[in-house]
This record gives structure tokens, sequence and C-alpha cells, in this order.
């Protein structure tokens, strides 16, 4: 006759925690269907025609067709998708190995004034893109980069840089130095010790820098639509809106665009999801 | 000629200077061992050796020739890092691999010299392993052979036991005094903070403190006659009881001292200038001291703590003295307890006198 007295004790404090526990459950997925539902709608609406969007906008489309997304694909989303997945697979690499290697010099070679040098670097955080601007483009037009893949990849990578070598230089030196002296008295070179023995432990930090950059951009629209005006040079974002300025009343068409432009980083971030909510911490100096 | 001769070397951190002057000769297939307590530069000055320091002025020379611009890997030098340092991303043999593989050096000569180190070091079951997956004795071993497979001239250890427990670092240490005799021709370079590890594995000791050599010699020398009260007390242990007193008689073939512990003591010391009145500071180590029935004796007190080891008791004697009492150690079969009153003598040669500088005044008799 012992346990009746414990537990109705302990049936308040069990029911508060329940309900707490409900609500913070409810609220969690409230917050879901808020970002879930409107890029579902969205992905749904592609498959319904245009007048169906109007009469019954919450409605399940009738049949699965494909024809919105063919005809957007054929209406230059193609092309558009080729140009982003250029210019992100490009600058991802560029920035990352340059800031790696950058992160790596600052952390573990001799160099003189390295705090000048590191607080140089990092200092381009502080650069803002719109100030930067009108001199960029008459730059990028006089070496005739102006409208090219080119232009915002080097765009990209070079305002990158500072963020990123910021994040691999913090991870390099926390990493214990005696790696790559075993690698040093080994006979390396410090091109040998920076791919064979840094590059591989880094990798947490190197795969989440790659997705951070990959975020940006993707869905990098300043300099998209500043740099580039031809639409078979124009990535995504600018190329969605000027698809939209065209075919403005086929909504239809439109959101099975904007589907195709959001897939490659959803399906990006359920392969990646355990380095994707290191690299968000990790961005915000964790 | 010596293996590896140090001269004058100094090493500074900016303007703090961590090595000062430091000058030591090291001969072919020796176990030199650097001991001191922590912080006092015996890290910076293996590394200085390995090239992973510069030095700040002086010279190293291996086998004769100027090392101090050589890259580390180009110094015939291996080294056994404190953390093992294991590339954890490589297998263990990658890990041994690797070195060799950077030197260009031909596929079945790497295979054969792995193989030639995995058979001394019982590694053969783990070359496929991940450091990760070893226990820590099998990573220190994986670290030893990777220097074993670069066939170096020198050896140089950092503190190799310290990650390991008690009974494994015993073992680990035999071990490490056996691969010394497998390989009498290479030198080592062995670093550490146990004096025990040091007296153990050492041919030399160098014992160093606050960046200086205060003393380089072999095991028993550095105990029988230590050159300083620092020296004196680091080895051995329990360290030796050093009591303050003053020289009140100097009786040609020995002098006597009275200290501050209420007692004398005739010291065998032969001293030539006027020595009565000089303020000394007189050592005797625990184990030197024995029970004084009714005889002669120098200290005489309460014992106020004992601790059994077995064999041997530890008796701490409080002879007076706020601050200090006097460790013996004493056969572990005697009867004794808290409380009793004791005295203890010693030989005349078993006494160590020390100027108020700490500088050595005496030796035991052949010491
Ligand atoms: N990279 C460094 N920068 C500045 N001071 C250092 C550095 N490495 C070691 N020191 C200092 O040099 C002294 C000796 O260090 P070390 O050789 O590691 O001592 P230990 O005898 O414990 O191995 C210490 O006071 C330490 O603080
Ligand atoms: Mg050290």
């Amino acid at each position: 006759m012992t346990m009746p007295a414990p537990a109705s004790q302990a049936a308040p404090a069990n029911i508060w925690s329940t309900l707490a526990r409900a609500v913070l459950l409810g609220f969690l997925l409230c917050l879901g269907i808020l970002v879930i539902y409107p890029l579902l709608w969205m992905a749904l609406s592609g498959f319904k025609t245009n007048s169906q969007i109007f009469s019954a906008p919450f409605d399940l489309p009738t049949g699965f067709s494909w024809a919105n997304y063919v005809a957007a694909w054929n209406q230059g989303v193609r092309s558009f998708l080729f140009s982003s997945i250029v210019v992100t697979a490009a600058s991802a690499a560029c920035t990352v190995l340059i800031s790696a290697w950058t992160a790596y010099g600052l952390t573990r070679t001799r160099m003189p004034a390295k705090p000048v040098i590191t607080a140089l670097i990092l200092g381009g955080m502080m650069l803002s893109p719109t100030v930067a601007l009108i001199p960029l483009v008459r730059m990028m037009q006089s070496i005739g980069l102006y409208n090219t893949h080119w232009a915002l990849i080097i765009l990209y990578t070079a305002f990158r840089i500072p963020f990123t070598t910021f994040l691999i230089r913090a991870y390099m030196l926390e990493l214990p130095s005696d790696l790559d002296e075993a690698a040093r008295m080994d006979g390396a070179s410090d091109g040998q010790i920076f791919w064979r023995i840094m590059l591989p432990l880094c990798r947490p930090i190197i795969v989440s820098s790659v997705i951070l950059h990959i975020l940006f951009a993707w869905n990098e629209y300043l300099f998209a639509m500043i740099f580039t005006s031809d639409l078979d040079v124009q990535t995504l974002p600018v190329g969605l809106t000027s698809l939209m300025a065209k075919h403005g009343t086929n909504y239809a068409q439109v959101f099975a665009a904007m589907t195709i432009s959001a897939l490659p980083i959803v399906i990006l971030f359920f392969l990646m999801q355990r380095y994707f909510i290191r690299g968000l911490t990790e961005g915000i100096g964790k | 000629m010596a293996e590896l001769t140090i001269r004058q070397v100094r090493k500074s951190y900016g303007a703090m200077e961590v090595l000062h002057g430091i000058d030591l000769d090291i001969e072919k297939g020796e176990f030199m061992v650097f001991v001191g307590p922590s912080g006092c530069g015996k890290s910076t000055l293996l590394r200085s050796i390995a090239g992973l320091e510069d030095i700040t002025s002086g010279e190293l020379r291996i086998e004769g020739q100027l090392m101090n611009h050589v890259p580390p890997s180009k110094r015939g030098i291996a080294m056994v890092f404190q953390s093992y340092a294991l590339y954890p991303h490589m297998t263990v043999r990658d890990n041994m691999a690797f070195g060799m593989k950077i030197a260009g050096m031909k596929k079945p000569e790497i295979e054969q010299r792995i193989r030639h180190a995995a058979d001394i070091l019982q590694l053969g079951a783990y070359l496929d392993r991940h450091p990760k997956a070893l226990s820590g004795g099998q990573r220190q071993r994986v670290a030893i052979g990777r220097a074993i497979v670069r066939d170096p001239r020198v050896f140089l250890f950092d503190e190799p036991l310290s990650n390991l427990d008690a009974a494994l670092r015993v073992a680990t240490r035999i071990e490490i005094a056996k691969l010394k005799q497998a390989m009498p021709d290479t030198t080592m370079i062995y670093v550490t903070h146990d004096q025990v590890e040091a007296m153990t594995l050492a041919d030399r000791i160098v014992v160093l403190k606050d960046g200086y050599v205060e003393q380089v010699g072999a095991p028993k020398e550095l105990y029988r006659c230590p050159r300083n009260m620092f020296v004196a007390q680091f080895i051995g242990s329990p360290a030796m009881n050093i009591i303050e007193g003053r020289i009140v008689h100097n009786g040609g073939d020995h002098v006597t001292v009275e200290h501050a512990a209420k007692g004398t003591a005739e010291i065998a010391l032969h001293m030539e200038e006027e020595v009565i009145g000089r303020s000394v500071r007189m050592g005797v180590r625990p184990e030197d001291l024995s029970l004084a029935d009714d005889g002669p004796h120098i200290f005489s007190g309460t014992i106020d703590h004992i601790e059994h080891l077995g064999e041997v008791q530890l008796v701490h004697l409080d002879v007076g003295l706020s601050n200090q009492a006097v460790i013996a150690k004493l056969a572990g079969l005697l009867d004794l307890a808290r409380g009793d009153q004791i005295r203890l003598r010693t030989a005349a040669t078993s006494l160590h006198l020390f100027d108020d500088q700490g500088e050595r005044l005496n030796g035991p008799a052949g010491g």
C-alpha cells in the first residue's frame, strides 16, 4: 500500500509537464506547418491550371500533369538552373579552397605581421557589396567579364572569402599542432601537410563552409541582377523574376519554375542535414 | 666525436628567454633523459633539436654537421609526441607509411619496414585499424613504430608515458628500455618530469630548471653526488631532508654542524679555509636514516605521521621545526606508532652539505 501515495503526489507535476510538452509540440507543429505549407502549396499549384489556382486555391490538384513543369523548364528554367549550378559550384570550390589555404597560412606559418594580415582579411567582412557596386561594374566591364558566369564566380568568391576564412581559421586554431608537426618531421611540405593532413582533419568545417556558401550563392540576387543581362547567363533568382515579368499571369507555370529552383537546396538539405545544422550554428558563431 | 653537440643554445619567445645558453654533448647510442619540473624548458629543448623550433642563438650539430637551419625531416631524427599525434584519418599502416611515401620510397621496401616495426611492437594484427579503434598503449606503440620505420639516428620522446595509466606506464617503460637494447646504435633523448622514469631508463640524465642545466650525469652520480640542493631534492623519492645549520667545529677530516633541529652532526669533509660559524644546509636522504637507540644521533623528536608502504614505512618526525618534518624511510617491520619518541642516526659519509646558495660543499666519500 505504499505505491499510491507517491503516485498521487507525482500526478499534478505530471499533468503540468505533459501539458507543457503538448503546448510546445503544438507550437512546433504550427511553426512547421507555417514553413512547409506554402512550399507544398507552391509545388502543388504547379500541377494545377491557372484558372484552378484562382477558383480553388486550397484544393488538391485534380491530376498530376507535368505540363507546367515541362513548360517552365523549356521557358528558360533549364538554362537558369545550369547557370546557378555552374556559378554556385565553381564559386563554392574557389571560396573554400582559397579560404582553407589562407586559414592554413594564418594559423600554421611564421609569417611576419600576421595579426595585421589577419585583420585585413577578416576586415573584408565589413565591406558592404552595395558600396562597391559601381566600381565593380566598371571593373568587370573593362576586363570584359561583365555579363559572364565568371563575373559572378569571382565576385561571390571574393566577397565570401573573409567570412569563410574566419570560420576555417577558428577551427584550425583549435586543432592541435602536433599533427602537422609530426607530418613536418615525416618530411611533408606545406602543400602536402595542407592536402593530406589539414584538409581531411578540417572536413566538418569544410563541409559546413561549402553548405553556407551554397545557401548564399544559390539565393544571391543583387550581384546576379546587376552583372548579368542575357537570359543564358542569368541565375535562378534573377531568371525567375524575368520569367514572372514575361508570364506574369500564368501563375501555374511560375509556381512550377519556383519549385524546380527550390528543389536542389531541399534535396541537399536532406542529404546533408547533419552538416547543415552544424554549419548554421557555426555560422552564427556558436 | 659526440653524436649531438649543443653549444650555448638560447631560445626566446618574444622577449621571454626560455633556454639560457644550454651546453650538452650526447654520445652515439646513448639514452639521455631530460628531466625537470613542468615548464622548465624540456620540451622546448627537445623541439629545438628536432627542428620544430628555431633556436635563437647558439649551435646544434649532429655528427659534426651544423643543423640550425636544416629542416626537421633532414636531420635524421624521429620524434614520438606526448599526444602520439597519430593521423586520425589514416590506418595504422598508412600512419607508418606516410613519411616513407613522401620520401618516395618503393612499395616493397615500405611494406617490409612496416612489417619489421610491427613485429618488434606486436602491432601486426592492428595494421588496418584506425587510431580511434586502438587502446592507449597500442597508440603509443604505433607512434613508436612510426618513428622506427624512419630508421633515425636520433630518437626523441616527449613524455611518452604521461597519457597512460600507472600499470601500463611501468610496462611501457620496460618496453622502451628493451627497445633501446634492441637498437644499440640509435641515440635516444627522452623527456620526462618523472624522476623515476629518468633514473630507470637513462644512461645519463640532464636535470633542467628554469631553462638552465643544473647537472648532467649518470643516475647514480646524481643520486650520490647532487651538485646543488635542487638536484638533491629532485632526484630520489621521498625528497632529501634539508636542514639549516652552522659549522661549529673543523676536525680536519670532518666538520661538525649544529643544525636548526637542535642537534649536531659530524660530516666527513675536509675543509682548508676558516669555516667555523659559516651557515650551511645539511641534507640527508630518508633512506640513509636509521633508528639510533641510545647511541649518537642527529635528530630526535616525536613521530607525527606514518605512511606504511609494506616493505618500508615513511616516518614523519616532528623535530621542533614549525614548517618542516624530517622524513625517514625505515623498515616496515619496526613497531612504531604516532606519538613515539625516537632518535635517528646516519653515517658521517651519507650527509650532504650545501652552502647558503644551495651549492654542494662535499660529497659522501667516494661520490
Ligand atoms: N610557443 C610558445 N610561446 C611562448 N612561450 C612558450 C611557448 N612554448 C613554451 N613556452 C614557454 O616556455 C617555457 C618552457 O616550456 P616547455 O619547454 O613546454 O616546458 P616543459 O619543461 O614543461 O616541457 C614555459 O614557461 C612555457 O610557457
Ligand atoms: Mg613538455
